[in-house]
This record gives structure tokens, C-alpha cells and sequence, in this order.
């Protein structure tokens, strides 16, 4: 018999929510586990192996040694995907790029003296793919199960798995939602990639923009529309930085 | 025809809701409230209906073309099983508005035409429509000037509000035999209808948007102003989000996936909505993009409304309903105001411009999403991307196709994919394809092997007319893997009992690169059939690689062609290849002197449902795998989607 590839989940700057969402599968694991062999996964097992294929990766790059252990990641595996926004795209941890790493040590931690410290050296935040190369993006904040079945079935079939390349409001108005925007709010996505089923606008949110931004906020189109609801490109920015602090659109294959 | 109208107490309305909801027999569907609009939804009781709503979110199409919908379920342990999803629901909807009934009698004609949708048919079936008609009337509709304000016909009973209760028009025999059986009615008095009569002369009175131009003329207007500054204009600040599709009640394209469950035993084949706004609505699996930019395929959508399917069917397909209006973020979206917009400017006299009629036959019944079992018999490779399959019907039929006809290829979980057939025609039950590896289908059929089964549907698309080309000299071009169709022409016509009909034959066969000359052994064949002249060419030729031909681009092959022997009236061309290569290759046709109506072309496109249904393959009005993929370009010409 074949032997079933070898996975190991890891993070880095998160919440672990993601990995979470993984755990909440619940019995539909051992379905999972009945075609891969998962040989580390902190958050819900004590076992660790550094002989693995694929690498499910979640969290932002903070620091060197970060940069450092996600490299040793990357060569240890075949594979890697990106768990959720903080390693796809960055995340909420790139808020704190709005200030200079030296600044923002200042204030969380005052004077004390930290230097020589490599737990405290940090540096701007980072997606995944600005360190190393990523195979595959699983998006959200936090990741969809449904999504990261079909990704895991795609790898575990051969195939590439179909990422949403459309925006939110295609699943938005196939949810039966009132836009956003006619309830007087503020919504991310007609720029924000599809693929949450939108998930926020169905429960009365609207949409911040986790899964990273497929168009450009300086277009014409959203110009427009910021008009016609009173609303600027300084209100853009200010919305984007929760999940997309100095990002443009994704690339193609993000 | 005269309706029969009866009338019905409020209250024996209620009741009669009830009891059909306590019968159980259906699921009562109506419109209720959601925030501060309304959704046709699920209804547990009577007193949920809103019937003076102005406008749903979404049209009832839901209930027969779901958002999300199984089409088959197959298994990925078996060599070969699909199943059919079936739903058989029986439904009733109360409260449609007759833009909305307008709007699924317009889908009958594209979901029930010759190749009907056995999913959608029977749906429809189960379905009981108790219309109403407008009381409120939503800020964006122009129901009232498309004349989709009221309708006779697409109803089973429909509800007038005439204060104290409503009259109940009877419009099938299904709707008189639920009356019969759930509720207490009445005959209507001449004031009840005159009551009726007279809500609906008040409530045309109430529609602030009107289009100024009559529905009928929307077609010689778009036509006249295809290169209109307009479509530009509008598409610079759209958001290509397609809500505008997502909301309307006669966008019925889809889209269909394969999704695997996570024990990797089985799946289903879901089909979606999918939208022509859409930049991937008509990605190719080599990556190529139809209507790339945004004007034209926001173009499209208007076109598609105002000429395309008038042509094809005779009615607008826009009925008024204002959702798109509303939905559209920049306000782009509104028909209403693109074709006042438009009024101002010319017409055109000829409005069946974009459009070309052509049938195909129809596939055996049931059979429409259902692929056939078939095995691989044998894999050719021919280089790192291209392989060279043998396949057979399990059922030991032949496929009975034309050349120029192309089948679904089906892997399940992976998904599907259209292959032009390379085989001729014949008694063999095997038939011949080309599989290069572009995409996730192709991928995968390169790691099978003999033995494995795939799912076939087709043969699809209407093939050529070789019959027509009898008596004449031939004129094959095929440029890369325009070869794996124009090979079952050919070796359909120099097949010996075929040969005698037609004339001289001349084969000119080009490719980017020595190995890409995939079909050598044919090549050695064709050549020592009498007055078959074959001249092959390759774009370019490293000195590592061995080429004894020529080099140089397809056209370079045409100086080659020995004048005296064609006959250029009498010269039937055909031409097939990558789409840059046709304008050329044209160009040197017209110099021969070969009149376009002569000229026979196959496209490319994403052929995906394969049945003019799915709306991908369209070229401007025109489905490629039913109106196509061959077509003569004296016609194709015309179409300015065809060639850009």
C-alpha cells in the first residue's frame, strides 16, 4: 500500500484559530487522518516529527528567528500552505507596520532592556511568501472548513485546488443578503476575494477584507462608488489596514 | 382566451394557506419579509406573507436553477459510477409577480428547448406558480413601460388584491383542482374583475422608471451602437462584481464543479451561477481569456438582454424587475437607463447581425449531464505536454460523430473538460483525442492509464458538412492542435471509399516546433494518396532538433500550393488552428481567390456544458458547441466577437 503523506502544522504570530478550525472538524478527522499521516500539530497533539511532506503553515512573520524556522519549514517539506490571513496575506499583524518595530517595542514595552534579547527582535511583519515560496493559500480570518477540505482533497487528489478569483458580493447576493451598503455600512467586498460564502454580510457585518483584496482601492470603480455613499479614499485605507496594511491586490496565484 | 376568475375571502385565503402548508404534501414558499426587504422563503404560516411587496432580493429562479446544485454524484472508488442527483420536491410559490412568471416562461425556452434540462424540467413540473399581481411597486422597476406589469399565462392561479379579499384568476387545470381541494371560493361578480381591472390601470400609474424606447426596437438600437463611447464609459467604474447577473431573473448561466468529499470516496458535480461579468466566465483551460476586458463583456450583458436572445427566441430578455438597478453599486447596471441613454442615437435597420442559426442534434435523452462509461484503450505520448488517447464507449456503440464534432471528457472529482475528436467517423466504437495538459482534467488524464474509465458525453457541436464539399478541391490549414480535429476530416475524405467524391486535396500543416508536428505517421499516409499535395511548415527549429521541412509561418506555406490545380470557386478551404492564426490565414484564402462563403473555420471557446446552456462559449449571440464549433466565415464574419 501507498504511504500516506506526512503533514505537520505549525504557526507562527497568530491565534491559533485558524489550526482551531482544523481541531473542530471533529469526527470528519478521521477522515482526514485516513489519507494523510499528520506527525506535528501542537495545538491538539504532544508528538513531533521533522519528516514530513506538507506543511500547513499558520501565522505572520514577526521576527528573524521566525524567518529563520519558517525557512527550515520550507525545506523540510514538498508542500506548503498558508493557513489563514496572518500567513496568506499578513493579516492583522500588519497593523503594527504603521509604526516602526523600535517604536512599538517602546510602547508595549517601555524602557526595559531588552537588548541581546532575540525573542524581542522584531522586525515589520510578514506574509508567508515574503520569506519563502507557498504552494497554496488557504484564506480567512479565520480559514473556512469547507475550503480547507477542498484544498486538502485537491493535494491529496493531485489537483490545483479553485481559489475564488471573483468578489465577495457573488456569494453575498447568492446568500440573499441586503447589501451592506444599503443598510448604511461600509463593506469590503466588492474588492475582496470570494470563498467565506460571505460569511459576515449573512450574519450582519460587514466584510473587513480577510481573505485579501482582488482589486486595486485607488480604481476608478471604487471611487465612484465612495462618492455616491459619502465615504473617501481615506476611509478605504483606514478600513483596509485590520487585514490589509500596505497590501495591494493579490497576485494571481495568491 | 377568457379566464375564469373566482374570488376569496382574506380569511379563507389564510385558511387555504394553512391547510396546505398542514397537508404537507408541499413545501409553501412565499414572500415574507427580510429586514426591510423581501425573500421568497419557506413558510411555516399564512400570516408570514408580505403580497404587497414591492421586489424580492432574488427572483424565484432560485427554486429551479438552485444556487448551489447536484447534479450527479459519482464515486471515486468504483471505476466508473455516476448517479443522477434527483430532487423531487413538490412546491408551491405564492406571490410571484408577473415580471418574475414572464421571466421563468422566458427560461423555458433555453432550459426546454430541443436539449432539455431533465434537473430544471422537473422542477418546473413539481411546481405550482400562485402569482400575484403588483400592488407596491419597487423605486428601480420599469416593469410598467416593458409591459411586464401583468401577464395572462405562466400562472397556475393569481391573486388580485380587491380589498376584503382577493380575486383569484385560474390559469391551469392544476390550479383549478388545488381551489377545489383546499380553499372556499367564489364566483367573481363583473365588479369584482372590473375591481382588478382597475388596480392594475392604478398601479402602471406608480412606476417612476420607464424606458422610452419599446422593447421591440432595443435590438436595432444596441446593433447601431456596438462601438458606442457608452460601453466604455460605463465599464470604467464598474466593479465586475456581477451582482448585477447574480439578481436577475433571466441571467441563467452556470458554472459546474466537482467536489470531493473529505473521505476521497466520493463527490458530487455541483452546478452554480456563474456571471458574464466575470473575467474567468470565459478563461480557457490554456489560459486564454474571451472578452478580456471589461466593456465588452459588460457589452455583452446588454446585448445578451436586447439582441441576443431576441434573436434567438424573440423576446427581450429583461423584464423590468429594477434588482440589477438597485444592486449595482456604481448604478451602471439598469437596462432602463442605458437604453434612455442610448435613445438618443441612431438605430440600425439590420438587427440579426450578431447572431448566426444553426442546429445540432440532440443528444439521447437523459443524457444532457450525465456522462457515459467508457475505458482508455490506449495512451500515445507524443511530447511533455501532449498525449495521444484511444478511448471506447463501454456499451461497444460507435460514437456516431462528424468530424468537427468534440465530447466532454469526464474525470470525476477533477471535473470536465471538451476534446475535439481526431478519429473519422466509423463503425469502430473507439474514437481518438488529443489531450494536452493545461489544466486540472487534462493533468490527470496524462497520469491514467489503459484500462482506467473516464465519462464521455457527445458527440457535441455541429460537426462539418462533408457532403457539401463533394466535387470539390479541399483546402485543409491547421496550424498547432487545429491538426487532432482537421485529421478526422481528412482521413475521413482520402479514406478510399470516400476519396473518388471530392477533388484535389491539399493539406497545408504548421506548428511552432518540430516535435509539435504530432501526427507524422498520417502525414507519410496522406502523402501517397494521389492528388493530395502536403506541405508542412514550423515556426521556428533549433539545431539541436531534426526538421528536414520547411520554416516559417503558416502563410509561408501558401506560395507552395500549385496554382493550376485550384479551381478557387470550386475550392471548399478549411481552416483550423490557434485564434492569431486566422486572420492570416484568411487573408491569403481571400488572395486565391476563394469566395468566404467557402471558407469553413472551427473555434475555440470554453465549451463547458456543451449544450448551449452554461452560456460560456458564446461568440456575441452565438453558442460555439451548438451553433458551432465549424462555421462558414462568409456568416462568422459578421460577428466582431469572433476574431479579436
Amino acid at each position: 500500500m501507498k504511504t500516506k503523506p506526512r503533514v505537520a502544522v505549525f504557526d507562527f504570530a497568530d491565534c491559533e484559530g485558524c489550526e482551531l478550525q482544523i481541531a473542530n472538524l471533529e469526527e470528519e478527522i478521521l477522515d482526514l487522518i485516513s489519507f494523510v499521516d499528520v506527525v506535528s500539530f501542537r495545538e491538539v497533539m504532544k508528538e513531533h516529527s521533522d519528516d514530513y511532506d506538507i506543511a500547513i503553515v499558520e501565522g505572520s512573520i514577526m521576527r528573524p528567528i521566525d524567518e529563520e524556522r519558517l525557512r527550515k519549514i520550507r525545506t523540510h517539506a514538498k508542500i506548503l500552505i498558508a493557513l489563514g490571513a496572518c500567513a496568506t496575506i499578513g493579516g492583522v499583524n500588519k497593523i503594527r507596520n504603521q509604526w516602526m518595530p523600535e517604536d512599538v517595542k517602546k510602547e508595549v514595552y517601555g524602557d526595559a532592556d531588552l537588548k541581546g534579547n532575540k525573542l524581542f527582535d522584531v522586525f515589520l511583519t510578514k506574509a508567508l511568501n515574503e520569506v519563502v515560496p507557498v504552494d497554496y493559500y488557504i484564506h480567512g480570518c479565520p480559514i473556512d472548513r469547507d475550503e480547507f477540505k477542498s484544498v486538502i482533497t485537491a493535494i491529496a487528489l493531485g489537483k490545483k485546488p479553485e481559489i475564488p478569483r471573483y468578489p465577495v458580493c457573488v456569494e453575498c447576493k447568492k446568500q440573499e443578503n441586503i447589501c451592506q451598503f444599503e443598510l448604511g455600512n461600509f463593506c469590503l467586498g466588492p474588492i475582496t476575494r470570494a470563498g467565506c460564502k460571505a460569511i459576515c454580510p449573512t450574519n450582519n457585518s460587514p466584510c473587513e477584507g480577510c481573505r485579501g483584496l482582488i482589486k486595486k482601492a485607488e480604481t476608478e470603480c471604487v471611487k465612484e462608488v465612495l462618492e455616491r455613499y459619502n465615504l473617501t479614499y481615506e476611509d478605504v485605507r483606514r478600513r483596509c489596514t485590520m487585514y490589509n496594511y500596505g497590501r495591494k491586490e493579490c497576485s494571481y496565484d495568491e | 382566451m377568457k379566464q375564469v376568475v373566482k374570488t376569496i375571502s382574506k380569511k379563507d385565503f389564510s385558511s387555504f394557506v394553512n391547510s396546505l402548508i398542514k397537508d404537507g404534501m408541499y413545501e409553501v414558499v412565499g414572500v415574507i419579509a427580510k429586514g426591510k426587504r423581501y425573500v421568497f422563503d419557506t413558510l411555516s404560516s399564512a400570516d408570514q406573507l408580505q403580497l404587497h411587496y414591492d421586489v424580492t432580493i432574488l427572483p424565484p429562479k432560485k427554486y429551479f436553477l438552485p444556487q448551489y446544485e447536484q447534479l450527479l454524484k459519482f464515486s471515486l472508488e468504483k471505476p466508473f459510477e455516476a448517479k443522477p442527483a434527483s430532487d423531487d420536491t413538490q412546491r408551491i410559490i405564492i406571490g410571484v409577480h408577473p415580471y418574475d412568471i414572464i421571466a421563468l416562461e422566458q427560461t423555458d425556452h433555453h432550459y426546454l428547448d430541443e436539449q432539455q434540462d431533465t434537473f430544471y424540467k422537473k422542477r418546473r413540473e413539481n411546481t405550482v406558480i400562485i402569482g400575484t399581481d403588483i400592488q407596491n411597486v419597487s423605486e428601480r422597476s420599469f416593469a410598467g413601460s416593458m409591459k411586464t406589469n401583468v401577464t395572462d399565462t405562466g400562472f397556475d392561479l393569481l391573486l388580485t388584491d380587491i380589498g376584503t379579499s382577493y380575486a383569484v384568476t385560474i390559469g391551469s387545470e392544476k390550479g383549478t383542482k388545488l381551489l377545489k381541494k383546499y380553499a372556499t371560493v367564489k364566483d367573481a361578480s363583473p365588479a369584482d374583475l372590473k375591481k382588478v381591472e382597475k388596480i392594475r390601470q392604478t398601479v402602471l400609474k406608480k412606476y417612476k422608471q420607464n424606458v422610452k424606447v419599446d422593447k421591440k426596437d432595443w435590438s436595432a438600437l444596441l446593433v447601431a451602437n456596438y462601438q458606442h463611447a457608452i460601453w466604455e464609459e460605463h465599464a470604467d467604474v464598474c466593479l465586475e462584481c456581477s451582482s448585477c447577473t447574480m439578481v436577475c431573473p433571466t441571467c441563467f448561466c452556470y458554472d459546474v464543479k466537482d467536489d470531493v468529499s473529505l473521505n476521497l470516496k466520493d463527490g458530487t458535480r455541483v452546478r452554480t451561477w456563474d456571471g458574464c461579468m466575470l473575467k474567468e466566465f470565459t478563461k480557457v483551460g490554456s489560459g486564454e481569456v474571451f472578452r478580456e476586458d471589461i466593456k465588452e463583456r459588460y457589452r455583452h450583458r446588454f446585448f445578451r438582454k436586447g439582441n441576443y436572445l431576441p434573436e434567438r427566441y424573440g423576446f427581450v430578455a429583461c423584464v423590468g424587475c429594477g434588482r440589477c438597478g438597485s444592486a449595482c453599486l456604481p448604478d451602471i447596471a439598469d437596462p432602463c437607463n442605458l437604453i434612455n441613454e442610448l435613445a438618443h442615437f441612431s438605430s440600425s435597420k439590420n438587427t440579426g447581425r450578431y447572431f448566426i442559426r444553426g442546429e445540432t442534434d440532440v443528444l439521447e435523452k437523459g443524457i444532457i449531464h450525465v456522462p457515459r462509461s467508457a475505458t482508455i484503450k490506449k495512451i500515445t505520448q507524443f511530447n511533455e505536454t501532449d498525449s495521444f488517447f484511444e478511448i471506447e464507449l463501454d456499451d461497444k456503440k460507435p460514437l456516431g460523430h462528424k468530424p468537427g464534432q468534440f465530447v466532454e471528457i469526464s474525470v470525476f472529482g477533477f471535473g470536465e473538460a471538451p476534446f475535439g475528436i481526431s478519429s473519422p467517423p466509423g463503425d469502430n466504437p473507439a474514437f481518438e483525442i488529443m489531450v494536452r495538459q493545461v489544466g486540472n482534467v487534462t493533468k490527470k488524464l496524462c497520469l491514467m492509464k489503459p484500462g482506467d474509465k473516464v465519462g464521455v458525453r457527445g458527440p457535441l457541436g455541429n460537426g462539418f458538412d462533408v457532403a457539401s464539399f463533394e466535387g470539390k478541391t479541399l483546402l485543409f490549414t491547421s496550424g498547432g492542435t487545429g491538426m487532432v480535429p482537421m485529421r478526422s476530416l481528412i482521413n475521413h475524405v482520402l479514406d478510399p471509399r470516400q476519396r473518388e467524391k471530392f477533388k484535389e486535396v491539399i493539406i497545408l500543416y504548421g506548428a511552432k516546433r518540430p516535435k509539435e508536428i504530432t501526427f507524422m505517421d498520417d502525414v507519410d499516409k496522406w502523402k501517397k494518396v494521389p492528388n493530395v499535395q502536403c506541405e508542412l511548415t514550423v515556426d521556428r527549429c533549433d539545431p539541436s532538433e531534426c526538421w528536414g521541412g520547411c520554416t516559417g509561418l503558416i502563410t509561408t506555406l501558401f506560395p507552395k500550393i500549385q496554382a493550376d490545380k485550384l479551381d478557387s470557386k470550386n475550392t471548399i478551404a478549411v481552416v483550423i488552428g490557434p485564434p492569431v492564426m486566422y486572420k492570416f490565414v484568411i487573408k491569403c484564402l481571400q488572395t486565391l481567390g476563394i469566395p468566404d462563403e467557402n471558407i469553413y473555420v472551427s473555434l475555440e471557446r470554453r465549451m463547458k456544458c456543451g449544450v448551449a446552456k452554461c452560456g460560456h462559449c458564446q461568440i456575441n449571440g452565438v453558442y460555439v458547441c451548438k451553433e458551432g464549433p465549424v462555421f462558414n466565415y462568409g456568416q462568422l464574419k459578421e460577428l466582431p466577437e469572433a476574431f479579436e
